[in-house]
Protein backbone atom coordinates (compact mmCIF):
# COMPACT_ATOMS: atom_id res chain seq x y z
CA UNK A 1 0.00 0.00 0.00
CA UNK A 2 1.55 3.55 -1.18
CA UNK A 3 2.37 5.74 2.22
CA UNK A 4 3.49 9.52 2.03
CA UNK A 5 7.20 9.48 4.15
CA UNK A 6 8.80 12.74 4.46
CA UNK A 7 11.77 12.75 2.91
CA UNK A 8 13.67 16.45 3.46
CA UNK A 9 12.74 19.84 4.01
CA UNK A 10 11.63 22.42 1.46
CA UNK A 11 15.09 23.87 2.17
CA UNK A 12 17.42 21.05 2.07
CA UNK A 13 17.27 21.21 -1.85
CA UNK A 14 18.15 23.84 -3.78
CA UNK A 15 16.58 25.63 -7.19
CA UNK A 16 17.76 22.97 -9.81
CA UNK A 17 19.33 20.79 -7.04
CA UNK A 18 18.76 16.80 -6.03
CA UNK A 19 19.22 15.22 -2.79
CA UNK A 20 19.67 11.76 -1.78
CA UNK A 21 16.66 10.58 0.23
CA UNK A 22 17.22 6.54 1.91
CA UNK A 23 13.97 4.34 3.24
CA UNK A 24 15.09 1.22 4.62
CA UNK A 25 17.29 -0.42 1.67
CA UNK A 26 15.54 1.73 -1.28
CA UNK A 27 17.22 5.03 -1.91
CA UNK A 28 15.36 7.80 -4.13
CA UNK A 29 16.22 11.16 -5.92
CA UNK A 30 14.32 14.08 -4.76
CA UNK A 31 14.75 17.14 -7.20
CA UNK A 32 13.98 20.62 -6.94
CA UNK A 33 12.56 22.20 -10.34
CA UNK A 34 13.98 25.37 -11.27
CA UNK A 35 10.29 26.68 -10.74
CA UNK A 36 10.40 25.04 -7.69
CA UNK A 37 8.29 22.11 -7.66
CA UNK A 38 9.62 19.06 -6.09
CA UNK A 39 10.05 15.60 -8.25
CA UNK A 40 11.41 12.49 -7.06
CA UNK A 41 12.74 9.21 -9.05
CA UNK A 42 14.29 6.30 -7.95
CA UNK A 43 17.85 7.39 -6.65
CA UNK A 44 20.47 4.63 -8.84
CA UNK A 45 20.83 5.22 -12.53
CA UNK A 46 19.44 2.30 -14.60
CA UNK A 47 22.00 1.75 -16.35
CA UNK A 48 24.87 1.45 -13.69
CA UNK A 49 23.15 1.94 -10.33
CA UNK A 50 24.83 4.49 -9.81
CA UNK A 51 23.61 7.65 -6.97
CA UNK A 52 21.53 10.39 -9.25
CA UNK A 53 21.69 12.73 -6.35
CA UNK A 54 26.06 12.66 -7.01
CA UNK A 55 25.26 14.28 -10.54
CA UNK A 56 23.95 17.26 -12.04
CA UNK A 57 20.65 18.90 -12.79
CA UNK A 58 19.76 21.49 -15.57
CA UNK A 59 16.27 22.70 -16.40
CA UNK A 60 14.31 19.56 -16.17
CA UNK A 61 17.01 16.90 -16.89
CA UNK A 62 19.20 15.22 -14.17
CA UNK A 63 22.61 13.96 -15.49
CA UNK A 64 24.47 10.84 -14.18
CA UNK A 65 27.62 11.52 -12.60
CA UNK A 66 29.23 8.38 -14.10
CA UNK A 67 28.66 8.58 -17.58
CA UNK A 68 26.57 11.07 -18.10
CA UNK A 69 23.63 9.97 -19.10
CA UNK A 70 20.54 12.34 -18.60
CA UNK A 71 16.75 11.64 -17.57
CA UNK A 72 13.56 14.18 -17.32
CA UNK A 73 13.00 13.70 -13.44
CA UNK A 74 9.09 15.01 -13.76
CA UNK A 75 8.56 11.63 -15.95
CA UNK A 76 11.54 9.34 -15.77
CA UNK A 77 11.95 9.16 -19.22
CA UNK A 78 15.90 8.36 -20.37
CA UNK A 79 16.86 11.36 -22.29
CA UNK A 80 20.46 10.43 -23.27
CA UNK A 81 22.24 7.31 -23.38
CA UNK A 82 23.92 5.65 -22.04
CA UNK A 83 20.70 4.58 -19.68
CA UNK A 84 17.76 3.22 -22.38
CA UNK A 85 15.35 2.04 -19.36
CA UNK A 86 13.05 4.77 -17.74
CA UNK A 87 13.20 5.87 -14.51
CA UNK A 88 10.50 4.94 -12.20
CA UNK A 89 8.84 8.15 -10.60
CA UNK A 90 7.00 8.83 -7.34
CA UNK A 91 4.55 11.76 -6.50
CA UNK A 92 6.07 14.40 -4.13
CA UNK A 93 4.09 17.14 -2.63
CA UNK A 94 5.16 19.97 0.20
CA UNK A 95 3.27 20.08 3.50
CA UNK A 96 4.44 22.72 6.16
CA UNK A 97 7.69 23.03 4.31
CA UNK A 98 8.46 19.25 4.28
CA UNK A 99 8.32 17.42 1.14
CA UNK A 100 6.94 14.09 1.07
CA UNK A 101 6.76 11.39 -1.43
CA UNK A 102 4.58 8.94 -2.34
CA UNK A 103 6.17 5.61 -1.62
CA UNK A 104 4.55 2.07 -3.24
CA UNK B 1 41.14 34.31 -28.06
CA UNK B 2 37.44 34.99 -27.73
CA UNK B 3 36.06 31.38 -27.82
CA UNK B 4 32.38 33.19 -27.83
CA UNK B 5 33.38 34.43 -31.46
CA UNK B 6 33.58 30.54 -32.64
CA UNK B 7 31.00 29.02 -30.98
CA UNK B 8 28.27 29.18 -27.36
CA UNK B 9 28.81 28.24 -24.07
CA UNK B 10 25.61 26.52 -22.41
CA UNK B 11 24.15 26.94 -18.73
CA UNK B 12 25.96 23.77 -17.52
CA UNK B 13 30.07 25.78 -19.38
CA UNK B 14 29.88 23.24 -21.99
CA UNK B 15 31.23 25.19 -24.94
CA UNK B 16 30.22 23.97 -28.79
CA UNK B 17 31.21 24.95 -31.72
CA UNK B 18 28.59 27.13 -34.00
CA UNK B 19 29.47 25.28 -37.30
CA UNK B 20 28.70 22.21 -37.39
CA UNK B 21 31.48 19.29 -38.08
CA UNK B 22 32.47 18.07 -41.13
CA UNK B 23 33.80 15.13 -42.90
CA UNK B 24 36.65 15.00 -45.08
CA UNK B 25 36.22 16.22 -48.73
CA UNK B 26 38.17 13.06 -49.92
CA UNK B 27 35.16 10.24 -50.55
CA UNK B 28 32.30 13.02 -51.58
CA UNK B 29 30.67 12.72 -55.04
CA UNK B 30 30.15 14.62 -57.13
CA UNK B 31 34.40 15.58 -56.43
CA UNK B 32 34.81 18.84 -54.68
CA UNK B 33 38.60 19.97 -56.09
CA UNK B 34 38.40 22.98 -54.47
CA UNK B 35 37.41 22.01 -51.07
CA UNK B 36 39.34 19.17 -51.37
CA UNK B 37 42.78 21.70 -52.08
CA UNK B 38 41.82 23.67 -49.30
CA UNK B 39 41.49 20.68 -46.69
CA UNK B 40 44.49 19.09 -48.09
CA UNK B 41 47.53 20.97 -45.58
CA UNK B 42 45.60 19.79 -42.69
CA UNK B 43 45.76 15.94 -43.88
CA UNK B 44 49.88 16.89 -43.64
CA UNK B 45 49.67 19.81 -41.17
CA UNK B 46 50.46 19.14 -38.08
CA UNK B 47 50.21 16.14 -36.76
CA UNK B 48 50.86 13.47 -39.94
CA UNK B 49 54.05 15.32 -40.19
CA UNK B 50 54.98 15.50 -36.75
CA UNK B 51 54.18 11.61 -36.53
CA UNK B 52 56.24 10.90 -39.68
CA UNK B 53 59.20 12.68 -38.45
CA UNK B 54 58.92 10.98 -35.12
CA UNK B 55 58.88 7.69 -37.29
CA UNK B 56 62.28 8.92 -38.57
CA UNK B 57 63.71 9.56 -35.73
CA UNK B 58 62.59 6.43 -34.39
CA UNK B 59 63.89 4.82 -37.07
CA UNK B 60 67.47 6.49 -37.02
CA UNK B 61 68.40 7.12 -33.37
CA UNK B 62 65.82 4.57 -31.22
CA UNK B 63 66.00 1.36 -33.41
CA UNK B 64 69.22 -0.93 -33.01
CA UNK B 65 70.36 -2.41 -36.45
CA UNK B 66 68.53 -4.88 -38.15
CA UNK B 67 71.10 -8.10 -37.09
CA UNK B 68 69.62 -7.30 -33.53
CA UNK B 69 66.17 -7.39 -34.37
CA UNK B 70 66.46 -10.67 -35.46
CA UNK B 71 66.21 -11.89 -32.03
CA UNK B 72 64.22 -10.87 -28.89
CA UNK B 73 66.48 -9.95 -26.65
CA UNK B 74 65.95 -8.27 -23.46
CA UNK B 75 68.35 -5.69 -24.09
CA UNK B 76 67.04 -3.67 -27.21
CA UNK B 77 63.51 -4.71 -26.21
CA UNK B 78 63.65 -2.32 -22.58
CA UNK B 79 65.22 0.17 -24.57
CA UNK B 80 62.95 0.80 -27.10
CA UNK B 81 59.93 0.17 -24.31
CA UNK B 82 61.49 2.81 -21.85
CA UNK B 83 61.80 5.12 -24.97
CA UNK B 84 58.22 4.80 -26.11
CA UNK B 85 57.45 5.37 -21.85
CA UNK B 86 59.50 8.61 -22.16
CA UNK B 87 58.00 9.89 -25.69
CA UNK B 88 54.26 9.11 -24.47
CA UNK B 89 55.04 10.85 -21.04
CA UNK B 90 56.40 13.61 -22.78
CA UNK B 91 53.84 13.86 -25.59
CA UNK B 92 50.80 13.67 -24.05
CA UNK B 93 52.17 14.87 -20.68
CA UNK B 94 53.02 18.48 -22.79
CA UNK B 95 49.05 18.86 -23.79
CA UNK B 96 47.89 17.94 -20.47
CA UNK B 97 50.49 20.23 -18.12
CA UNK B 98 49.76 22.99 -20.90
CA UNK B 99 45.61 22.46 -21.04
CA UNK B 100 44.82 21.00 -17.92
CA UNK B 101 47.60 21.51 -15.01
CA UNK B 102 48.59 24.96 -16.01
CA UNK B 103 44.50 25.80 -17.47
CA UNK B 104 46.79 28.06 -19.64
CA UNK B 105 43.32 28.68 -21.89
CA UNK B 106 41.53 28.38 -19.16
CA UNK B 107 37.78 26.71 -20.46
CA UNK B 108 38.13 28.96 -23.56
CA UNK B 109 37.66 25.78 -26.53
CA UNK B 110 36.72 23.55 -23.82
CA UNK B 111 33.70 21.10 -24.67
CA UNK B 112 33.12 20.02 -21.16
CA UNK B 113 33.21 22.98 -19.09
CA UNK B 114 33.98 21.00 -15.60
CA UNK B 115 37.88 19.94 -15.12
CA UNK B 116 38.16 15.81 -14.65
CA UNK B 117 40.54 16.50 -11.60
CA UNK B 118 37.52 17.81 -9.64
CA UNK B 119 35.53 15.21 -10.45
CA UNK B 120 35.89 12.20 -8.38
CA UNK B 121 33.98 8.74 -9.52
CA UNK B 122 33.87 5.34 -8.60
CA UNK B 123 34.79 4.17 -12.50
CA UNK B 124 38.33 5.25 -11.83
CA UNK B 125 40.81 3.82 -9.98
CA UNK B 126 41.34 5.65 -6.89
CA UNK B 127 38.44 7.54 -8.24
CA UNK B 128 40.83 9.88 -10.05
CA UNK B 129 40.30 10.02 -13.83
CA UNK B 130 44.27 11.09 -14.29
CA UNK B 131 45.76 8.19 -12.31
CA UNK B 132 43.37 5.67 -13.67
CA UNK B 133 43.52 6.80 -17.42
CA UNK B 134 48.08 7.19 -16.77
CA UNK B 135 47.90 3.37 -15.20
CA UNK B 136 46.37 1.87 -17.87
CA UNK B 137 48.35 3.64 -20.60
CA UNK B 138 51.58 2.94 -18.94
CA UNK B 139 50.56 -0.79 -17.25
CA UNK B 140 49.12 -1.87 -20.00
CA UNK B 141 49.23 0.35 -23.34
CA UNK B 142 52.96 0.43 -23.60
CA UNK B 143 54.10 -2.45 -22.65
CA UNK B 144 51.20 -3.84 -25.56
CA UNK B 145 52.76 -0.37 -28.12
CA UNK B 146 56.42 -1.99 -27.94
CA UNK B 147 55.55 -5.88 -28.14
CA UNK B 148 53.75 -5.08 -31.39
CA UNK B 149 56.57 -2.43 -32.55
CA UNK B 150 58.78 -5.41 -31.23
CA UNK B 151 57.01 -8.39 -33.44
CA UNK B 152 56.62 -6.37 -36.74
CA UNK B 153 60.40 -5.26 -36.66
CA UNK B 154 61.56 -9.13 -36.00
CA UNK B 155 59.26 -10.32 -38.76
CA UNK B 156 61.43 -8.16 -41.04
CA UNK B 157 64.36 -8.45 -39.95
CA UNK B 158 63.88 -12.23 -40.05
CA UNK B 159 62.43 -12.33 -43.43
CA UNK B 160 59.42 -14.14 -42.02
CA UNK B 161 57.42 -10.92 -44.40
CA UNK B 162 58.67 -8.76 -47.38
CA UNK B 163 61.01 -6.10 -46.95
CA UNK B 164 60.03 -3.69 -49.99
CA UNK B 165 62.80 -1.45 -50.45
CA UNK B 166 61.96 2.51 -50.62
CA UNK B 167 64.83 2.29 -53.39
CA UNK B 168 63.13 -0.81 -55.69
CA UNK B 169 59.24 0.80 -54.86
CA UNK B 170 59.19 4.63 -54.23
CA UNK B 171 55.73 5.26 -55.97
CA UNK B 172 54.27 2.36 -54.37
CA UNK B 173 55.50 2.91 -50.75
CA UNK B 174 54.63 6.40 -51.26
CA UNK B 175 51.47 5.84 -51.74
CA UNK B 176 51.11 3.49 -48.84
CA UNK B 177 52.67 6.38 -46.53
CA UNK B 178 49.91 8.37 -47.84
CA UNK B 179 46.73 6.29 -46.57
CA UNK B 180 48.66 5.65 -43.74
CA UNK B 181 45.66 7.32 -42.22
CA UNK B 182 42.96 5.93 -44.07
CA UNK B 183 44.08 2.23 -43.19
CA UNK B 184 44.03 3.85 -39.41
CA UNK B 185 40.29 5.24 -39.76
CA UNK B 186 39.23 2.18 -41.22
CA UNK B 187 40.71 -0.22 -38.98
CA UNK B 188 39.90 1.82 -35.97
CA UNK B 189 35.72 2.50 -37.28
CA UNK B 190 35.69 -1.18 -37.36
CA UNK B 191 37.10 -2.11 -34.18
CA UNK B 192 35.72 0.52 -32.77
CA UNK B 193 31.97 -1.09 -33.91
CA UNK B 194 32.59 -3.97 -33.13
CA UNK B 195 33.22 -3.73 -29.40
CA UNK B 196 30.57 -1.27 -29.30
CA UNK B 197 28.38 -4.57 -29.35
CA UNK B 198 26.85 -4.97 -25.87
CA UNK B 199 29.00 -7.92 -24.32
CA UNK B 200 32.28 -6.52 -25.80
CA UNK B 201 31.24 -3.25 -24.78
CA UNK B 202 30.62 -4.31 -21.19
CA UNK B 203 33.53 -6.24 -21.06
CA UNK B 204 36.13 -4.22 -22.96
CA UNK B 205 35.29 -0.62 -24.07
CA UNK B 206 33.47 0.70 -21.07
CA UNK B 207 36.93 0.83 -19.78
CA UNK B 208 37.36 3.95 -22.15
CA UNK B 209 34.16 5.06 -21.77
CA UNK B 210 34.89 5.94 -18.71
CA UNK B 211 36.63 8.86 -19.58
CA UNK B 212 32.78 10.95 -20.62
CA UNK B 213 35.15 13.92 -20.07
CA UNK B 214 37.93 13.18 -21.85
CA UNK B 215 41.55 14.39 -21.47
CA UNK B 216 44.99 14.06 -22.86
CA UNK B 217 45.96 10.76 -21.06
CA UNK B 218 42.07 9.29 -21.81
CA UNK B 219 43.88 8.91 -25.22
CA UNK B 220 45.24 5.31 -24.30
CA UNK B 221 43.33 4.42 -21.48
CA UNK B 222 41.24 1.37 -22.61
CA UNK B 223 40.74 -2.33 -22.11
CA UNK B 224 44.11 -4.30 -22.59
CA UNK B 225 42.04 -5.77 -25.79
CA UNK B 226 41.03 -2.99 -26.85
CA UNK B 227 44.81 -1.25 -26.60
CA UNK B 228 45.81 -4.67 -28.98
CA UNK B 229 42.93 -4.39 -31.34
CA UNK B 230 43.81 -0.54 -31.53
CA UNK B 231 47.54 -0.38 -31.72
CA UNK B 232 47.34 -3.93 -33.48
CA UNK B 233 46.35 -1.71 -37.08
CA UNK B 234 50.04 -1.70 -37.43
CA UNK B 235 49.99 -5.77 -38.21
CA UNK B 236 48.68 -4.91 -41.64
CA UNK B 237 51.75 -3.83 -42.76
CA UNK B 238 52.67 -7.61 -42.59
CA UNK B 239 50.06 -8.75 -44.31
CA UNK B 240 49.99 -6.20 -47.36
CA UNK B 241 53.58 -5.53 -48.98
CA UNK B 242 55.45 -2.89 -47.05
CA UNK B 243 58.04 -1.61 -45.09
CA UNK B 244 59.00 -1.48 -41.35
CA UNK B 245 59.23 2.11 -41.63
CA UNK B 246 55.53 2.58 -42.86
CA UNK B 247 54.21 -0.13 -39.99
CA UNK B 248 56.06 2.17 -37.45
CA UNK B 249 54.75 5.21 -38.80
CA UNK B 250 51.43 3.15 -38.65
CA UNK B 251 51.94 2.04 -34.88
CA UNK B 252 53.00 6.02 -33.83
CA UNK B 253 49.63 6.89 -36.18
CA UNK B 254 47.64 5.38 -33.97
CA UNK B 255 49.82 5.88 -30.42
CA UNK B 256 50.58 9.12 -30.67
CA UNK B 257 47.65 10.46 -32.62
CA UNK B 258 45.08 9.24 -30.32
CA UNK B 259 45.78 12.72 -28.26
CA UNK B 260 44.40 14.73 -30.90
CA UNK B 261 40.46 13.41 -30.52
CA UNK B 262 40.92 13.47 -26.61
CA UNK B 263 42.33 16.74 -25.91
CA UNK B 264 39.02 18.25 -25.22
CA UNK B 265 39.61 21.80 -26.25
CA UNK B 266 38.27 22.33 -30.02
CA UNK B 267 41.03 24.91 -30.31
CA UNK B 268 44.72 25.39 -28.87
CA UNK B 269 46.10 28.40 -28.21
CA UNK B 270 49.55 28.80 -29.32
CA UNK B 271 49.47 32.97 -28.57
CA UNK B 272 47.05 35.78 -28.12
CA UNK B 273 45.57 35.04 -31.81
CA UNK B 274 46.78 31.94 -32.74
CA UNK B 275 45.13 29.03 -32.22
CA UNK B 276 45.12 25.09 -33.89
CA UNK B 277 42.00 23.15 -34.52
CA UNK B 278 42.15 20.09 -32.49
CA UNK B 279 39.72 18.14 -34.90
CA UNK B 280 38.80 16.72 -31.65
CA UNK B 281 34.75 17.76 -31.75
CA UNK B 282 33.49 14.66 -33.88
CA UNK B 283 35.26 12.36 -31.06
CA UNK B 284 34.37 13.85 -28.32
CA UNK B 285 30.51 14.13 -29.59
CA UNK B 286 31.49 9.97 -29.77
CA UNK B 287 32.35 10.13 -25.67
CA UNK B 288 29.46 12.41 -25.05
CA UNK B 289 26.37 10.77 -26.58
CA UNK B 290 28.14 6.97 -27.17
CA UNK B 291 26.25 5.28 -29.75
CA UNK B 292 27.57 8.48 -32.88
CA UNK B 293 30.55 9.02 -34.62
CA UNK B 294 32.40 5.65 -35.04
CA UNK B 295 34.88 7.28 -36.87
CA UNK B 296 36.95 9.72 -36.96
CA UNK B 297 35.45 11.68 -39.82
CA UNK B 298 37.98 11.41 -42.44
CA UNK B 299 35.77 8.58 -44.47
CA UNK B 300 32.27 9.19 -44.13
CA UNK B 301 31.75 5.67 -42.83
CA UNK B 302 29.46 7.32 -40.05
CA UNK B 303 27.62 9.36 -42.63
CA UNK B 304 27.24 5.67 -44.76
CA UNK B 305 25.84 3.47 -41.75
CA UNK B 306 23.55 5.97 -39.92
CA UNK B 307 25.45 7.39 -37.12
CA UNK B 308 26.73 11.05 -37.97
CA UNK B 309 26.64 13.64 -35.55
CA UNK B 310 27.95 16.57 -36.63
CA UNK B 311 26.51 18.83 -33.21
CA UNK B 312 23.32 20.22 -35.44
CA UNK B 313 20.34 20.28 -34.08
CA UNK B 314 19.43 17.83 -36.67
CA UNK B 315 22.30 15.41 -35.87
CA UNK B 316 20.50 15.65 -32.74
CA UNK B 317 17.66 14.83 -33.74
CA UNK B 318 18.60 11.85 -35.97
CA UNK B 319 20.17 11.02 -32.75
CA UNK B 320 17.90 10.91 -30.75
CA UNK B 321 15.06 9.19 -33.20
CA UNK B 322 17.28 6.66 -32.91
CA UNK B 323 17.31 6.50 -29.59
CA UNK B 324 13.88 6.37 -29.31
CA UNK B 325 13.71 2.96 -30.75
CA UNK B 326 16.56 1.75 -28.79
CA UNK B 327 14.40 3.09 -25.40
CA UNK B 328 11.27 1.59 -26.80
CA UNK B 329 12.63 -2.03 -27.08
CA UNK B 330 14.64 -1.98 -23.81
CA UNK B 331 11.90 -0.58 -21.66
CA UNK B 332 9.63 -3.11 -23.23
CA UNK B 333 11.65 -5.70 -22.44
CA UNK B 334 12.00 -4.24 -18.89
CA UNK B 335 8.50 -4.38 -18.23
CA UNK B 336 7.50 -8.16 -19.64
CA UNK B 337 10.68 -8.93 -17.31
Amino acid sequence: MAQWVEACGVDDVELEGVIRFDQGERTFAVYRSPDGEFYCTDGLCTHEAVHLADGFVMDYEIECPKHSGAFDYRTGAAKRLPPCVNLRTYPARVQNRRVLIEVA
Amino acid sequence: MNDLQFGKRNKRGDWAPSAPAETAPVFVFPPQPLAFLKWLPGYFLPYNLLFAVLTLVWWRWVLPDVETMKTFAWGWILRLFIVNCVAVFLFYGAFELRLYVFRAQGTRFKYNGKWPAEQRSKAFFFERQNVDNMMRAFGTGLPIWTAIEVVILHAFATGAVRWLTFAENPWYLGFLALIVPIIHETHFFLLHRAIHWGPLYRWVHSVHHNSVNPSPWSSLSMHPVEQLGYLGVAFWHLVIPSNPILALYQLHFAGFGAIPGHVGFDKVELATDTAVDSHAYIHYLHHKYFEVNYGDGMIPFDKWFGTWHDGSPEGEARMNARYEKLKARANAAQAAG
